[in-house]
């Protein structure tokens, strides 16, 4: 019964201890919640690599009326691509 | 890095679902700088929340939207941000790492810098690929 609390005592103690680091780490809690509830998921999402071919996807213009082929934007010279977005 | 090298290399922004909506995990940082936007439900609000922010920025960078389907960001593996370079072959020349902490525009900078070594740059510290 008494290595059962200890053990108890312990796993809170990390617990509590892992949560402090994320929360120093993340901002706050709530970006601690965010990070485990949104980008954790992500994390090894994808698997192209180098060398790969650069799969191709259709884009909206900003227009919202016409559309192109990422493949279309490829051969002539090396291209940078930038995912992201406003927030 | 477009400014320097948009002459030798084509750059393409790929906008993708929101990273930090007010309705999911919203930053502090986007509430300071009023950018607070639910995550879109149709290609209308997201092509409208695309053109806020080229507008806002001035950003001079060609860029393409992903539909609501998600499938380039799916195939690139893109949210929350990432960048790569593809040479004229259509291959993979760089990946980056999932941004922000593994987003590292001088890494791209650094393969643009190889591959034109004749261009002689200032370089300056990178937050994003579009400086």
């Amino acid at each position: 019964m008494r290595v059962l609390k200890w053990t108890a005592i312990g796993l809170l103690a990390i617990l509590a201890i892992a949560f402090g680091v994320g929360c120093y780490f993340m901002g706050s809690p709530r970006d601690l919640y965010g990070f485990l509830r949104y980008a954790l998921p992500q994390w090894h999402r994808g698997d192209l690599r180098v060398g790969n071919p650069a799969p191709d996807a259709r884009l909206i213009a900003l227009d919202g009326q016409s559309s192109f082929y990422l493949h279309e934007r490829i051969g002539a010279r090396p291209l940078v691509l930038i995912f992201g977005s406003y927030t | 890095m477009y400014n320097d090298y948009k002459d030798r290399a084509d750059f393409l922004a790929v906008y993708i679902r929101e990273a930090h909506p007010l309705d999911e995990w919203q930053m502090k940082k986007n509430v300071d700088e009023n950018v607070c936007y639910p995550q879109p439900t149709t290609l209308t609000q997201r092509i409208a929340i695309a053109n806020d922010f080229t507008q806002r920025f001035h950003f001079p960078l060609p860029l393409g939207i992903d539909p609501m389907s998600n499938l380039a960001d799916h195939l690139y593996a893109g949210w929350p941000e990432r960048l790569y370079v593809i040479d004229e072959s259509g291959k993979i020349v760089y990946r980056g790492g999932i941004g922000p902490f593994n987003y590292h525009p001088a890494e791209v900078r650094a393969w643009l810098e190889k591959r034109f070594p004749e261009v002689h740059v200032e370089v300056h510290d990178e937050v994003h690929a579009a400086d």
